[in-house]
């Protein structure tokens, strides 16, 4: 999986023997909340049967954050429009696509590729360009970023799979972080750029300006902060009231 | 008669009271069976879902083992460590870890699929998911219920995916102070052989759907497994169910009058898929008072107690012919007997009390009626001897009239002879206005019944006696000795005591009107044949009094 997760970086960004590199690590993706997961714990998505926490596994990790090497795209806004890149391979399988966040000048080809042993039917959300159509096991499907914006894109058949691409033209290169947020931008121009990361088809964290040269860069002593501890901690709280009353309401319910 | 009445009403009463409570029963029936089928509906699907629940909870402690087997972890955990690519070695070792644990699990809460899931969502190894083969990047990790097993939470899922699946999940833990190394995931399809055991434990008919179409389905013995196929055009309206829509049950929907279904969606990825399952009985209805013998099965005609039922009827109907034999036969048969000794002459009359009921009035009313013929003469009469013949032609020789009067007749005023009537003067030819009525053999003679305002009966004013064949000659005094009008005399008073017995009227009737028309026709008889003298007798012709006339030529 990761050779073909890395080949879609190459495609991605352009390579150059001069091109920089920016490595950097992004911080506090543990505070953000997967929308999908999240709303699949909801009770009254009447998502299962019955969900219970392990208690020999640490609260920490109970939160449902994303999994940041498919989630959270981190991008290289340069100063001006940039020019498209080569078509972007994106997976479809494991209820999910990979990546699940994609940021990419308008114009740019996504090839949609089926790994699953079964069928999918991807659409676009509110925009006509990209209608629900089966893609069968190994199958690709092809679709072009219309623009500038935020386009989602599901499947009829998988209601867990849900993915964002942002529409940019100033994105000069992107990078996915690593299980402990590390990550590393290959900007082919010197020049001046913001380092932005997305999640879920939104800006997370702030935007991190850099200057490039020839040289590589080191952002790692400052580390993108995409998600805060405490406003996590206070979701979940307010996260567990609502599910203790929807409990204690359901219990007065009856079972239905 | 009463009886047999009574009992035609009570039967009728019965018989109506029978079909009112069958049409009734029929009634209640349908809107109980309506109510217990929405109830056991409810109940069915009330139970499968527990049951779902239940077996989930159960299969996701069968996973514990798979979580604490050593190797299980330790190569997740292997296959973490390796974000670009998973480990060969580690697939391989897991492959064996997961096939020990599974063949140490009862089969009746085993698998169809397990799969060891990493942190990054990929499938290092598994077991009966044979769509996956050759797929090195086969991954799981965005399901929810992955995810929150890869969190470190153990729940359940329905996955619609080629086909439909139950699936629990729960964490695999390594290092207790990271991250769960990753999630073991076991799943059942639910195919017929799911639903047959759900079945089986549940006692319902139940057929699980998605995508539109029928996925599994299994039923108890009594029922057609095939009638649950109804479902699938049903589907399409499903959605329109309000309760479906937001409760996720709907109400009971009856399919063609086969199968009455309530439908439920099932938890999971596949409540949004609109995947549930459903849960049929069959309509207990019946159609009207005799649907309850297509329906009624052996055991309920054992309840039935036809014996009873047949040994009212015998009752009822023996009871029935009893009461006609003793209200219709017997009577008829007393009525018939008598009626032909009647008619046979063997008695004089029929008698009442030797009756019941009617036929005592009919008795009584033949008797009288008897009378009151024998009162008017013994009714019309045919023969020569009729008023018409007064205006045919005159035969040679007198005429004998039918109802002359012998001057030799003597009354038997003891009343062992012939029976003398009237209290008529006596005429100047030994008295005229008594007649002689035949007696049956061996029978006493009846008395005629005296004319109104006739006066009692003595020997010496009944001289005469009625014979209704005179012997030739009888007339040989008539038309000699004493002048007609003295003879009309006695024919006026014969003639309305006659009417009188007839029952006509005599206002307004008489003497002179009537001597008048006696010497009209005695002096138009006398000019038409010649005759010396006529002598006018009375008699009764089609129930009324009528005169005859006997031209006489010497």
């Amino acid at each position: 999986m990761k050779a073909s997760w890395a080949a879609l970086l190459i495609a991605l960004v352009p390579a150059s023997a001069e091109a920089a590199k920016l490595r950097g690590r992004v911080d506090g993706f543990r505070n953000l909340l997967n929308p999908v997961w999240a709303e699949a714990k909801d009770p009254k998505e009447h998502g299962y049967s019955f969900r219970e926490p392990v208690p020999t596994v640490r609260a920490e990790f109970r939160r449902l954050f994303p999994h940041a090497p498919k989630e959270i795209c981190i991008a290289a806004l340069a100063a001006g429009p940039q020019k498209s890149p080569p078509p972007v391979l994106v997976r479809i399988g494991g209820g999910r696509t990979t990546p699940v966040t994609l940021v990419v000048p308008p114009g740019t080809r996504l090839t949609f590729q089926n790994t699953d042993p079964f069928k999918h039917r991807l659409h676009g959300v509110g925009f006509p360009t990209f209608q629900p159509a089966d893609t069968v096991r190994g199958a690709t499907r092809e679709w072009s970023v219309p623009g500038p914006g935020v386009f989602e894109i599901r499947d009829e058949l998988a209601p867990s799979l849900r993915m964002w691409v942002v529409g940019d033209p100033t994105v000069a290169a992107i990078a996915y972080p690593s299980m402990k947020g590390d990550f590393a931008l290959s900007v082919e121009q010197p020049g001046e750029y913001t380092v932005q990361a997305f999640f879920a088809g939104k800006k997370v964290g702030p935007a991190m300006p850099v200057t490039v040269k020839e040289a590589d860069l080191d952002l790692t002593k400052t580390p993108l902060k995409v998600g805060d501890e405490k406003a996590a901690a206070a979701a979940e709280k307010a996260d567990a009231e609502k599910a203790k009353a929807d409990a204690e309401t359901d219990a007065k319910g009856g079972d239905k | 008669m009463v009886l047999s009445r009574f009992w035609y009403v009570l039967l009728g009463l019965l018989l109506g009271v029978t079909l009112y409570l069958l049409h009734l029963a029929s009634s209640m029936y349908n809107r109980a069976g309506l109510r217990a089928r929405a109830e056991g509906l409810s109940a069915d699907a009330q139970v499968v879902s527990w049951y779902l629940r239940d077996d989930a909870r159960q299969r996701s402690a069968e996973l514990i083992p798979f979580a604490l087997e050593p190797d299980v972890a330790k190569y997740l955990q292997k296959s973490n460590e390796s974000e670009a690519k998973v480990p060969e070695d580690a697939r391989g070792k897991l492959t064996q870890a997961l096939n020990r644990v599974s063949a140490q699990i009862p089969k009746s809460l085993g698998f169809d699929s397990v799969f060891a899931v990493d942190q990054n969502g990929r499938v290092v190894a598994y077991l009966g998911y044979e769509q996956a083969s050759g797929m090195e990047d086969f991954e799981l990790g965005g399901y929810p219920v992955v995810a929150d097993a890869l969190h470190g939470y153990v729940r359940d899922d329905t996955l619609v995916l080629d086909r439909m699946y139950r699936v629990v999940a729960r964490p695999v833990e390594f290092d207790l102070s990271a991250m769960p190394a990753g999630a073991i995931v076991g799943a059942r399809v639910i195919d017929d052989r799911f639903a047959r055991e759900l079945s089986q434990r549940t006692g319902a008919a139940v057929a699980f759907y998605a995508n539109g179409q029928r996925a599994a389905a299994a039923s108890p013995a009594d029922f057609n497994t095939a009638n649950l196929d109804a479902i699938v055009g049903d589907l399409t309206d499903l959605e329109q169910d309000k309760d479906y829509h937001e409760k996720g049950r709907s109400g009971v929907r009856e399919i063609g009058g086969l199968i009455a279904v309530q439908y439920t969606r099932l938890p999971g990825e596949a409540w949004r898929l609109g995947a549930g399952y459903a849960v049929a009985r069959q309509p207990a209805a019946v159609s009207g008072p005799l649907g309850f013998f297509s329906k009624a099965d052996d055991k309920d005609k054992k309840q039935g107690n036809l014996p009873l039922a047949v040994i009212a009827a015998l009752v009822a109907a023996g009871l029935g012919i009893l009461f006609s034999v003793l209200e219709h036969t017997r009577p008829l048969r007393v009525f018939k007997t008598e009626a032909a000794k009647f008619a046979a002459g063997s008695i004089e009359l029929l008698t009442p009390s030797h009756f019941r009921g009617v036929f005592r009035k009919i008795a009584a009313d033949v008797n009288d009626g008897v009378d009151k013929q024998l009162a008017k003469g013994g009714g019309p009469r045919r023969g020569p001897a009729d008023f018409k013949e007064v205006l045919g032609d005159l035969p040679d020789q007198p005429v004998m009239s039918a109802f002359s009067l012998p001057g030799d007749a003597v009354a038997d005023a003891a009343g062992s002879g012939p029976l003398s009537v009237g209290n008529l003067p006596s005429s100047a030819h030994g008295g005229s206005g008594a007649r002689q009525l035949p007696t049956p053999p061996g029978s006493a003679p009846r008395r005629l019944p005296r004319p109104p305002g006739a006066g009692p009966v003595t020997p010496a004013s009944a001289p005469a006696h009625l014979d209704a064949t005179m012997p030739e000659g009888g007339l040989s005094g008539w038309g000699t000795g004493a002048p007609d009008e003295a003879e009309w005399q006695d024919v006026f008073k014969e003639f309305v005591a006659t009417k009188q017995q007839c029952g006509e009227t005599i206002e307004g009737f008489t003497y002179e009107k009537f001597v008048e028309r006696l010497r009209k026709n005695r002096d138009a008889l006398v000019n038409k044949y010649g005759a010396k003298r006529v002598k006018f007798g009375v008699h009764v012709k089609d129930g009324k009094a009528a005169l005859k006339a006997n031209p006489i030529r010497e």
